[in-house]
């Protein structure tokens, strides 16, 4: 007897967990489809993905929730996307941290938890270069009194990352790479912690979306030297790029898009771009993601696919000048 | 002060408002019941109640989000003390004497106590995020790589010494969390370390899965071993209350781990956890009679019940003050703040006192709500262990196996969880105390990152930790520890160490 019911509970809490599998038919969407956010509630991915179900749901006349996977960097996640079945209900809106992880994995020689050609691209949302920024008592105004500094005192200036081969890693690395100069990297577990660490004067310097830092800015406690974008920033007009500083293969982004896995059939992949562009550049989108200080910026499959191209192919490099570390 | 108090007359005014009111005792409901519930922890709770959030306005969405936070303080402490399951990670030292305490029928006695040291450390601890907040978080953010590791190793040191039986024993089983601890990716070179291609394993061993599994698993393996049928204890109306010797015993105790963890909570990127377990290592040290610890001392509960409440609030310090997110639960915190396109920073409080005053009154308000909400829920939780073990255990199971499921949706995680149970099963048969395990598991990746960051800062120098001054007064403090804990070997007969009275006390000479 008390087999039995434990059985019965195992099948009810089995059922409960899984959720009973749906059953498909007609035009796409006919039932509501997952966005898969691969880092935990309260990241850029997830505060970007939020709205943007929010946004689609009208337009798709289907629910869209967001599911945060998170784990191992985005890997546990961005695996998920990339092994389910590509029938257009699970996506994954990622961040360009998908393009670095299959190069680290190649990197290390070990077997890839997933491919760069495993998703198709839908639409970029936002792609904001990072800063370079160091306290406001640094003895540095410029990016030339940094290089100059740094060339004087090899491996001498520290800064923060977010991790290793992280974001705020490769953005730095990519940078001193161009401009023939070593820096002490310390990793940290996190955004947070690489703003802790600098603020506290346990290292110098940091690359950092300008989000990140708009208030301390504001109250004064940080400066801003360079950028890493094509363009100068419209929040940071004074602050010159590396391009124009004449580090021409100097050019950064964090960016958020949405995916789909490889072998989603062509027609669902069209609607869903079609809803997508709709979607992004309606005012509801906008004004999210302007609260958040991350303008949107809009790139339809085919030219986030070229886009995306470029950007890992930047990356790639990066990853590879870094090599492994000792 | 009369600032102060204007201020905090606009907080009220601002809590008191029926919606945020009821934001702040909702907050504080779930709160209680994430606690409660083993495996979500106060950082799954508020993850998967921010974006409800969305749609309130900000205040009322910080209100209810602390709420959630410091409201699961004060609930994990009751499946620790009812069942010997850590609600949360932060509960894990009130499993030891205040699981004791039940057994010997003085649960609600534990309870009682447990909500009134947190009730007075969350309220204190409110009034020092009230004055000291910006002095405090800028001194906090001087604490870098090698303060921190030196505050670990002299918190490791204070629990070694202070521990009583087998002390080979006892680090043995922390050497054995550490080496838990070690597997995952390794942060500071990218190299995976015993995953063995899983890619859940990436991260590590998360500390909720180890924590319900050595504790509440092993338990209720251990209960379903034994050979007599296990009585039910049938706690009477006047056992309710605790008597008014363990009242002037947790004086004290509840004082010293309000400052403890307050001060500790503030630390960037510190574990309540450490607050709980140095706070139950000095309770011990600084206890009249040491030897009843683990056999159901009051003064185990409440010391670190009162640090985990405290260290909730000063880990809120850095980033109301700073805006600096120093560890996931103020990063969400802070997200909630953002979405209404608030973006806090060093001049937050002064260009929105009303959501920091509102805050700050509404934790008030939220502690009283909560003391109200779980003196009397403490005669309905006792009788909790009226039911009997074929119904409740398996109960405990399926909650156990959900929440753990539920913190990461990993069936990876309650594997680990069902490994560490048998583990933990047979660590009881051999006699080892197994809190030292869950201490390794969470301390070693924070150990590890910070001596190597450290030593990057240094340029591989280890001299780093002696020239920081923060860093060497806590280095000297360990070394007195260890020169303590050797004085016995050179005076021998005339000084007996207070350890070996300790060991002579508990062997009942």
């Amino acid at each position: 007897m008390r087999s039995r019911s434990w059985i019965l509970i195992l099948f009810l809490s089995a059922g409960i967990l899984t959720g009973w599998p749906g059953i498909s038919a007609g035009e796409y969407p006919t039932r509501p489809i997952s966005l898969i956010a691969p880092f935990p509630p309260g990241g850029v991915a997830d505060l970007t993905a939020r709205p943007l179900a929010a946004a689609l749901e009208p337009i798709l006349k289907q629910p869209m929730p967001v599911v945060n996977k998170s784990g191992a960097g985005g890997a546990v996640g961005m695996q998920y996307v990339a092994v389910s079945k590509p029938d257009g209900y699970t996506l994954l809106l990622a961040l360009s941290s998908i393009s670095v992880m299959p190069e680290v994995d190649k990197l290390f020689g070990r077997p890839q938890t997933y491919k760069k050609e495993d998703f198709v691209p839908i639409a970029l949302l936002n792609a904001d270069p990072t800063v370079l920024t160091v306290r406001k008592d640094a003895p540095w105004n410029s990016v030339a009194d940094f290089v100059a500094d740094a060339k004087k005192r090899p491996g001498e200036i520290k800064y923060s990352s977010s991790g290793i081969y992280g974001t705020l890693h490769v953005a730095m690395e990519m940078f001193a790479h161009s401009a023939g100069i070593k820096l002490r990297h310390i990793p940290t577990q996190g955004g947070g912690p690489a703003l802790t660490a600098l603020l506290g004067g346990h290292v110098e310097a940091f690359a950092v979306g300008p989000s990140v830092i708009a208030s301390q800015l504001k109250a004064g406690t940080v400066k801003v030297l360079g950028c890493w974008g094509a363009k100068r920033l419209a929040s940071l007009p004074d602050i010159p790029t590396f391009k124009e500083l004449g580090f021409k293969d100097v050019e950064f982004y964090i960016w958020a898009g949405m995916f789909a896995p490889k072998a989603t059939p062509p027609e669902a992949v069209k609607i869903l771009r079609e809803a997508t562009k709709k979607a992004a550049n309606g005012p509801e989108f906008k004004n999210a993601m302007e609260k958040l200080n991350t303008p949107v910026y809009y790139l339809d499959g085919p030219d986030f696919q070229k886009f995306w191209d470029e950007d890992a192919a930047r990356l790639a490099k990066a990853v590879r000048n870094i090599g492994k570390v000792q | 002060m009369a600032e102060t108090l204007q201020n905090l007359l606009l907080g009220f005014s601002t809590a008191l408002t029926p919606a945020n009111l009821l934001y702040a005792f909702g907050g504080c409901l779930i709160g209680t019941m994430v606690g409660v519930l083993p495996g979500v922890g106060p950082l799954a709770g508020i993850s998967l109640l921010l974006p409800t959030t969305f749609g309130l306005d900000p205040t009322g969405g910080l209100i209810l989000l602390a709420g959630v936070y410091y409201g699961a303080m004060y609930g994990g402490s009751t499946t620790s003390i009812l069942m010997r399951i850590p609600g949360e990670a932060a509960s894990v030292m009130t499993c030891i004497d205040g699981y004791a305490m039940a057994q010997k029928g003085r649960a609600g006695a534990a309870l009682f106590i447990a909500a009134v040291g947190s009730y007075v450390a969350g309220t204190a601890s409110v009034i020092g995020l009230m004055f000291l907040a910006p002095p405090l978080a800028r001194f906090a953010l001087g604490f870098g790589p090698p303060e921190y590791f030196s505050l670990l190793i002299l918190g490791l040191l204070v629990l070694g010494y202070m521990t009583g039986g087998s002390m080979v024993k006892n680090l043995a089983m922390v050497v054995l969390g550490l080496l838990i601890g070690m597997i995952g990716i390794d942060h500071m070179s990218g190299y995976f370390r015993f995953s063995y291609g899983v890619v859940a394993l990436g991260d590590g061993i998360g500390v909720v899965p180890v924590a319900v599994g050595l504790f509440g698993i092993a338990e209720i393996l251990a209960t379903a071993g034994q050979a007599k049928r296990p009585e039910v204890i049938k706690p009477k109306l006047r056992d309710l209350l605790p008597s008014g010797e363990e009242f002037r015993d947790s004086v004290k105790p509840i004082g010293r781990g309000t400052v403890l963890g307050f001060l500790i909570g503030i630390i960037p990127g510190s574990a309540h956890i450490i607050s709980t377990f140095v706070a139950y290592a000095i309770e011990r040290r600084l206890s009249r009679h040491p030897e009843k610890f683990g056999k159901g001392a009051i003064e185990g509960v409440a010391g670190p019940e009162s640090a985990n409440n405290a260290a909730s609030c000063g880990a809120l310090v850095p980033m109301l003050a700073l805006g600096v997110p120093t560890g996931p639960i103020p990063a969400v915190l802070l997200a909630a703040l953002m979405v209404h396109g608030i973006n806090p920073g060093p001049l937050f409080i002064k260009e929105q006192p009303v959501i920091f005053w509102g805050l700050i009154a509404s934790m008030y308000l939220g502690n009283l709500v909560l003391l109200l909400l779980n003196l009397p829920m403490v005669g309905i939780f006792v009788n909790f262990l009226r039911i009997p073990y074929r119904i409740l255990y398996p109960t405990i199971l399926m909650f156990c196996v959900v929440g753990v499921y539920a913190v990461n949706t990993s069936y990876v995680d309650v594997a680990i969880m069902s490994i560490m149970g048998l583990l933990g099963y047979l660590l009881r048969k051999f006699d080892y105390e197994t809190a030292p395990i869950v201490l390794g598991v969470v301390l070693a990746s924070i150990i590890e990152m910070s001596f190597r960051q450290a030593l990057a800062m240094s340029d591989g120098k280890y001299a780093i930790f002696i020239q920081r001054p923060i860093s060497a007064v806590f280095l000297a403090a360990a070394l007195i520890m260890i020169l303590l804990g050797l004085r016995p070997l050179i005076q021998k007969g005339i000084n007996r160490g207070w350890r070996e009275h300790l060991t002579k006390a508990e062997k009942g000479e």
